[in-house]
């Protein structure tokens, strides 16, 4: 079988053979633990242990890998400015308008790295999981009911069709819009309005016709049984603890250090 | 909508349902299916009973257990993202034992014919593979009852050759019915006519009641005015009979005689068209849109526009990139054409051979790969109309982009018999009331060149005559009118010349007759020729003399005439 994940194929690597829904997890417990760290150590930490354990174990092409961080690297960038510029306390930098506070500096940096640290296991995650194990095993092991991870996969696939239809669409448009004096046709707010309103219109029959079909190939019949069960075996126990281990011996260390900070610098 | 309607389907018994536009043929099958009343709202009285249950009162899922679906759309028929797990999920929601689902899987596949699609995933599928995978899935529950909503029509020549072979397989072994509605049954019969349809038939009438119901070899012949006139599609054989009063087919002297006839002698005068109104030099096209600096500097209308104040062509040229291909996929390459104003040109070949990205590129709405297009901007019709409304009603729809209150409006919602629907909402229309306002709104610019991207597909043969009309009217007045179709008996009857596209470029330019008589071009580029157009092209000389013939079809359909067998003759 051919996995493939939203960047691409999945190469065969020891985080792909890893059960989803235990990598989902990890994920999600890792970045709730972080919504309560406000110094910038223990993400980029994290960051880089993740970070590490991506290139070592998940073999996603390094360009691929790059291009990923991009989103996150634009909003961690955007919270530190943001932060750095906005949060009162002492000030580092007076050069008005700007001013710039240490305190700002501290939190944004931390939150930065926080977007990083979850970004980096996004990555991993998304990059070494197969959509269709992922759902399969949402089931088996999350006990989500067939009707909505089937929907779910057939959501993806009319997600996959959508950057065409969406192309196609501004094509027959522009095409009827009338030229300005350069001769190209105007995409303002109005234009972008009505492709979407057509795009919406499409997909919802689209995606009507889509759970008939579902529906007659018989999906609710009742008990159903799983062709491919997607395993759930001592590695994916040890991935789970091994990773929280070493996240409780960074927050721990951080903290035995007199680096950590929590939510309190807030307040 | 349909009313009346009573009748039986044994086991195993294969049927085709004929009947005209709006007799309620979906009706009929989504109330079997349990579409209608479970999902659609509607009001049914008698019964439906589908394997022992009474299908009013039984949910979709569960008749699933006894009916395999094959929809229309091959983009929504496969639901998953691989061909394995499409199949595998209607065994796994049976509780079909994980050991057994593999076999099966490669069981149907091979009846389908698409054993190597296994291990696909859907996205890179063509409609031809979709609509097979989609079939297996269908089959793979070992239905009762097949139901097959219009399978092809959405499908080139290839893919509905394959799809035909693959539902005739399927129905071979005889444990499965199958219940077939198809628009096309001209193309989906194929060179065998009447004899290719499932040998049981049950025709609607207008008026949603049953009128026949027998086998197919006799019924269609006693049916056969009514269903031509009301403008349905019928083999060839039945067509002629309706059309001309006389029975036999193409093999049959008098028939022969009698379309001789008809196409009259001489070629008439030889068509004279205006100056060139686009043009393509040594293009190459590409599906991809071009990186955003070189799109900019490429627009191919942006010199003509400027220059143009008027409306009118100014002509010059755009060194496009010199010929650089800035890493795109070239589908086409080496493409010169001249499009001449008054002349219907039209487009051959396969899916995915470049024929819509050629449209879109002269349209200028993808650069060019290389090369130039000069002219004026050309209108484009899309082949879904849904994608270019912009309006709320028709009439809105009309006067996109034109000044408040201009009196080309009604003018162009008269002319094209929409002046009724004027208020409808656009997205509420029929298909064929659809096609007909995006290509009014189109021609009301009055843009020196149009360019179509399948016009007919999908409708009715009334709707096809009328849209053969409108381009008809619109070359009269002077527009350049390209157009790609796989609809050959629509092409032969406008197109003044042909461009077959194959193997990444322009392999054949010329006349329909010219061109229609290479079968080994043709093969090449996936085309078929349906056996009346064969016979024609064969048998006559010049296109004047085919299109004299098939307008004179034509024209039996609406009124319903039969042409006088000894007038004919």
């Amino acid at each position: 079988m051919n996995a493939s994940s939203a960047l691409g194929a999945v190469a065969p690597s020891r985080l792909a053979r890893r059960n989803p829904t235990v990598k989902l997890a990890i994920l999600f417990i890792v970045s709730l633990a972080l919504l309560f760290v406000f110094d910038p150590a223990t993400p980029a930490l994290l960051y880089l242990l993740g970070l590490a354990a991506v290139l070592g174990f998940a073999r996603i092409p390094l360009r691929t890998l790059v291009l990923a961080h991009l989103p996150f690297v634009g909003f961690a960038l955007g919270i530190l400015v943001v932060n750095a510029l906005s949060r009162p306390g002492e000030v580092l930098v007076d050069l008005p308008p700007i001013r710039v506070t240490v305190e700002g500096l501290q939190v944004g940096s931390a939150l930065a790295l926080r977007t990083m640290a979850i970004g980096i296991l996004s990555i991993g995650f998304i990059g070494t999981t197969d959509p269709v194990a992922l759902m399969t095993s949402l089931h088996q092991h999350a006990r989500l009911s067939a009707r909505v991870t089937f929907a779910v996969l057939a959501g993806y696939r009319m997600l996959q069709q959508l950057p065409r239809e969406w192309q196609v669409i501004r094509q027959a448009q522009s095409v009827r819009a009338p030229l300005r004096s350069d001769g190209a046709t105007r995409f303002g707010i109005r234009e972008f309005g009505r492709a979407a309103f057509t795009l919406l219109v499409v997909s919802l029959r689209r995606g009507e016709r889509m759970s008939q079909s579902l529906e007659s190939r018989g999906l609710g019949l009742g008990a159903r049984t799983v062709w491919r069960p997607v395993p759930l075996g001592p590695a994916d126990w040890l991935l789970f603890a091994g990773t929280l281990g070493v996240l409780a011996l960074v927050i721990t260390g951080v903290g035995t250090l007199g680096l950590g900070i929590g939510p309190g610098v807030l307040f | 909508m349909l009313h009346g309607a009573s009748f039986t389907i044994a086991a195993g018994e294969r049927v085709v349902l004929f009947g005209p536009s709006g007799a309620g043929k979906s009706t009929l099958l989504a109330t079997i299916t349990g579409v209608v009343p479970h999902s659609v709202i509607a009001q049914v009285t008698g019964s439906v009973t589908v394997a022992g249950r009474d299908a009013l009162a039984t949910e979709v899922v569960e008749l699933s257990r006894h009916l395999g679906v094959l929809p229309q759309d091959p983009d929504s028929a496969v639901c998953l993202p691989g061909v394995e797990q499409e199949l595998a999920f209607v065994l796994e929601n049976r509780a079909v034992p994980p050991a057994e689902i593999s076999d099966r899987i490669d069981a149907v596949l091979a009846i389908v014919g698409a054993g190597r699609l296994r291990d696909r995933q859907t996205g890179s599928l063509s409609g031809g593979e979709s609509q097979r995978v989609a079939l297996a899935a269908a089959l793979i529950g070992r239905p009762e009852i097949l139901v097959l909503d219009e399978p092809t029509s959405m499908l080139d020549a290839d893919g509905l050759r394959q799809v035909r072979d693959a539902v005739d397989a399927a129905a071979r072994p005889g444990t499965v019915a199958v219940l077939l509605v198809e628009h096309r049954l001209d193309e989906y019969a194929g060179s065998r006519g009447a004899a290719g349809l499932p040998e049981r038939c049950i025709v609607l009438g207008a008026d949603g009641t049953i009128t026949h119901d027998g086998p197919t070899a006799s019924v269609l012949p006693t049916a056969a005015v009514d269903l031509h006139r009301a403008g349905c599609w019928l083999p060839s054989e039945i067509e002629l009979r309706a059309a001309l009063g006389l029975a036999g087919g193409l093999t049959e002297p008098d028939v022969q005689r009698a379309l001789l006839a008809l196409a009259g002698e001489g070629c008439g005068a030889p068509e004279v068209f205006g100056p060139v109104v686009l043009a393509g030099r040594d293009l190459a096209v590409s599906r991809e849109v071009a990186p955003r600096p070189v799109r900019r500097g490429q627009w191919p209308f942006r010199r003509a526009a400027l220059d143009a104040g008027d409306g009118h062509a100014a002509r010059g040229g755009h060194p496009a990139g010199d010929g650089r291909t800035e890493g795109r996929r070239v589908l086409l390459s080496g493409v010169n054409l001249e499009l001449r104003a008054g002349e219907i040109v039209a487009v051959l070949g396969r899916n995915g051979a470049g024929k819509s990205s050629l449209l879109l590129t002269l349209a200028g709405l993808l650069a060019p790969a290389g090369g130039t297009v000069t002219g004026a901007r050309p209108g484009l019709v899309f082949q879904n109309p849904e994608h270019q409304f912009l309006g709320n009603t028709v009439r809105e729809e009309i006067a996109v982009g034109l000044p408040v209150g201009s009196a080309r409006v009604d003018r162009v919602l008269t002319g094209h018999g929409l002046g009724p629907l004027a208020d409808r909402n656009p997205y509420r229309l029929s298909g064929g009331q659809k096609r007909k306002v995006s290509l009014a709104a189109m021609l009301v610019h009055e843009r020196a060149s149009l360019l179509a991207d399948e016009p007919t597909l999908g409708l009715d043969r009334r709707s096809t005559i009328a849209t053969i009309a409108a381009f008809r009217r619109a070359a009269r007045v002077g527009r350049g009118i390209l157009l790609c179709s796989h609809d050959l008996r629509t092409v032969a009857t406008l197109a003044d010349r042909v461009l077959v596209v194959a193997d990444g470029r322009i392999v054949a330019d010329g006349s329909v007759v010219e061109v229609l008589r290479q079968g080994d071009l043709l093969a090449r580029a996936g085309i078929t020729v349906p056996p009346l157009l064969r016979w024609l092209v064969a048998r006559l000389d010049s296109v004047a003399q085919v299109r004299r013939v098939l307008d004179a079809l034509d024209t039996t359909v609406d009124a319903g005439d039969t042409v006088p067998a000894a007038e004919a003759r």
